[in-house]
């Protein structure tokens, strides 16, 4: 069977033998399942530690290059572009604007939510353009949200916050 | 299109890289076989064609996607018997899902530097060993402090992306609906295809919604199943056939992790890797000197999305071709003619078959019923993976 | 240079897990093999059309000529190759009676196995011990190899 014969079909055959889940739950062929326990301790490292904290306390923490002169967040040790550390540290505000957005139907194993879940990537104002976060979007109707929207961080009151993405609880449209 | 100049890049080669057989199993939601058995029955296939045994392959290249689907850790090693590694030196590569297209870039290498004259490049995906689904797997994807806590699914990065590009070029759902049921009817004809079925566009838009705007049908399905390719020196192809398939060009890139920090309407890693491709295989104008694509299809609006990066089409106008039907197999510019991910299957590193094995397959008119109307001389695969990162590109083409 | 964060209350961590499950099925071979063993307590082993190599545990091809084999029928006796002694759990928790793990050299083929040895104290293994398999009650059995309970001296 050379290469170049024009009347032969490829691939000339599909080998291989498809099974149902009914075939796995019923026994029909033999398996053994496993199930492990592996847990994690992730360092954040300097500048995400220094991010969270920022964000116990209620403030966008980003960082500077001044060689490219992005403003950069999520904060990094280093520009990835320029391959050089970083300059400074910059207070950003808790504004931004919709860049894309999602209304989500499906859990992370993806079941069915109850209620659709919107998340969008939000450009942060006081960063460089396009620079987003990504995070959900709530106290707006799903057919109401679009790209280009000013949206409002909601934060966690200060003794909820533990210093998470999740001290900001939700953005929310900008009235007027 | 004017070339640019890739500063830096020389591309030294000890000799031309041919492919002379390939093959492929079924792609199915769940098989019954082991990795190993999988990568025998396609890597079998591949010898037959190519006319050579076990004992004429020098190294092998095995490519594979995360250890999680098939929870086993050090995959390759797993798989190197029924891979053909025992007794020759063996290789695992791995980009996500760019490894369709990294696989074959890294045989290339083997046979390119004159370190192998004959390499074996096997690709292999168990993802249904992941129970009940896979997608329990991908949520591992994300960052652990900033993305995980928010509870996100795989498919909502395709779906910011999907809305991005529908909002910058004023794309509507019904044009990128088109490549599904164009990809599902080429199907049709593949024997390994896993959803293949005729739809229509209302089909797809009144399918269920799983990220706005990503639809149930505008996803691929995840599969079981495992391709080989063969790839050898000149003078060994002259000894086979007389109308090798070459590979003319291969390009890879991979964008930051910070994709969010990203304007993602358009695939700068797929432009940079069919940058560096091009200017291998002397393509100045791809729109005009390629004759078949094969970009890859995970979610309907991806094939549109990588064409654009593929120099394909001009930014925006990729659903006006597809509505034009420019896209079809009997069109000026057939993509995807084996039905893609969205038809035969998306076994992440397996889905060589469908991309690179396509492409040979095309240009060595082997096709049979998936054989495009026209003249073939230059064809092109390209793959993606990761969060958006990364683009891997081949050129080949029947004339060297 | 901007200073970094040396306190050690500062710098933070995330805690996480990775919670997965699978279900490995045992491919064409192995399906055969473990069906074998459970309904009528035998062996297969796997021979190359080529160069006759026998496997085992059985597998579709050789991996040396990449041929198909054939199945063929084994007593599952075997020798002991090597063993050793385990008194600590995975966990590194002492074990109320030691465990003797062993590599067994299956009679017939080229191929051994792992298992453990049983009905028989740790001083008076050696290695070059013929043993034999002792199975599970057929109704307990699972079409894995713990329907093996442990190898025996002959």
């Amino acid at each position: 069977m050379a290469v170049g014969k024009k009347d032969i079909e490829c691939p000339p055959y599909a080998e291989g033998t498809p099974l149902s889940d009914e075939d796995i739950k019923e026994g029909k062929v033999t398996y053994v399942e496993d199930h492990p326990d592996i847990r994690y301790s992730w360092t954040a490292g300097q500048a995400i530690s220094k991010f969270l904290n920022g964000l116990k306390e209620g403030k966008i923490l980003g960082v500077k290059c001044n060689k490219c002169g992005r403003v950069m967040v999520p904060p990094r040790m280093f520009c990835e572009l320029c391959y050089k550390p970083i300059d400074g540290w910059v207070e950003l505000k808790d504004t931004g604007t919709v860049e894309t957005f999602s209304i989500s139907y499906i859990d992370p194993d993806a079941k069915p939510l109850p209620e659709p879940v919107i998340v969008a990537v939000i450009s942060i104002d006081g960063a460089s353009p396009h620079m987003g976060i990504m995070h959900i979007l709530d106290e707006v109707k799903p057919e109401d949200v679009y790209i280009g929207m000013k949206v409002k961080a909601v934060w966690k009151g200060e003794e909820e916050r533990e210093g998470a993405i999740t001290d900001i609880k939700y953005w929310k449209p900008v009235e007027g | 299109m004017e070339v640019e100049k890739i500063s830096g890049l020389k591309f030294h080669k000890k000799q031309d890289v041919a492919i002379v057989g390939a093959g492929m199993t079924t792609f199915k939601r769940r098989l019954n076989e082991t990795g190993r058995e999988l990568s025998y029955l396609a890597i079998k296939q591949a010898l037959e064609e190519a006319g050579i045994t076990i004992d004429d392959v020098e190294m092998v290249v095995m490519g594979s996607a995360p250890d999680t689907f098939d929870g086993l850790h050090m995959k390759s090693e797993y798989l190197l018997d029924g891979s053909g590694g025992s007794d020759r030196p063996y290789m695992r590569v791995f980009v996500g899902g760019g490894t369709g297209v990294f696989a074959p870039i890294a045989g290339y290498w083997h046979v390119a530097s004159g370190l192998a004259d004959v390499c074996l490049v096997i690709t292999e995906e168990k993802m249904s060993s992941s129970y009940p689904h896979p997608q329990s797997a991908f949520k591992y994807i994300w960052d652990p402090i900033l993305d995980r806590p928010l509870s996100p699914n795989l498919i909502w990065i395709f779906a910011l992306e999907m809305r991005r590009y529908m909002h910058v070029h004023n794309i509507k759902h019904e044009d990128i609906a088109l490549v599904s049921v164009k990809n599902k009817a080429n199907a049709l004809d593949h024997p390994c295809a896993q959803v293949a079925e005729k739809i229509t566009v209302e089909d797809v838009l009144n399918s269920e919604p799983m990220a706005l705007p990503v639809r149930r049908l505008d996803v691929s399905p995840p599969s079981d199943g495992a391709a080989a390719l063969i790839m050898v020196a000149p003078h060994i192809a002259r000894q086979l056939t007389d109308n090798p398939v070459w590979v003319t060009g291969v390009g890879w890139a991979l964008d930051t992790t910070w994709w969010t920090n990203r304007d993602l309407y358009f695939p700068r890693y797929v432009a940079e890797a069919a940058k560096m491709a091009y200017r291998m295989a002397h393509i100045t104008d791809p729109r005009k000197e390629i004759d078949v694509a094969e970009p890859y299809d995970p979610f309907d609006y991806k094939e549109l999305h990588h064409m654009e990066g593929l120099g394909l089409a001009k930014k925006g106008e990729a659903p006006i071709l597809t509505r034009e039907g420019v896209t079809q197999r009997d069109g000026d510019l057939p993509t995807c003619p084996s039905g893609g991910l969205l038809g035969v299957g998306n076994p992440i590193a397996a889905t060589m078959g469908v991309k690179a094995c396509e492409i040979y397959w095309q240009l060595a008119y082997r096709a049979g019923k998936r054989q495009v109307a026209k003249e073939v001389t230059t064809g092109v695969c390209q793959a993606w993976g990761d969060l958006m990162q990364v683009g891997t590109v081949m050129v080949m083409s029947n004339k060297r | 240079m901007i200073e970094k964060i040396v306190n050690p209350k500062e710098l933070r961590h995330w805690d996480g897990k990775i919670e997965l499950y699978w279900v490995y099925t045992s491919g064409k071979a192995g399906d055969e093999f473990f069906k074998k063993l459970k309904e009528e307590d035998k062996f297969l082993a796997a021979k190359c059309k080529k160069c006759g190599k026998v496997y085992f545990p059985p597998r579709i091809y050789c991996e040396k000529d990449f041929s198909e084999t054939e199945f063929v029928e084994v007593s599952g006796e075997g020798c002991v190759r090597a063993f050793t002694v385990a008194r600590l759990d995975a966990y590194e928790k002492p074990l109320d009676n030691p465990e003797i793990y062993a590599l067994i050299d299956i009679d017939g083929t080229d191929g051994c196995l792992i298992h453990l040895l049983g009905e028989v104290e740790p001083e008076n293994v050696e290695v070059g011990m013929k043993v034999k398999p002792v199975l599970k009650p057929k109704d307990e059995r699972e079409g894995r190899i713990t329907d093996i309970l442990y190898f025996k001296p002959l």
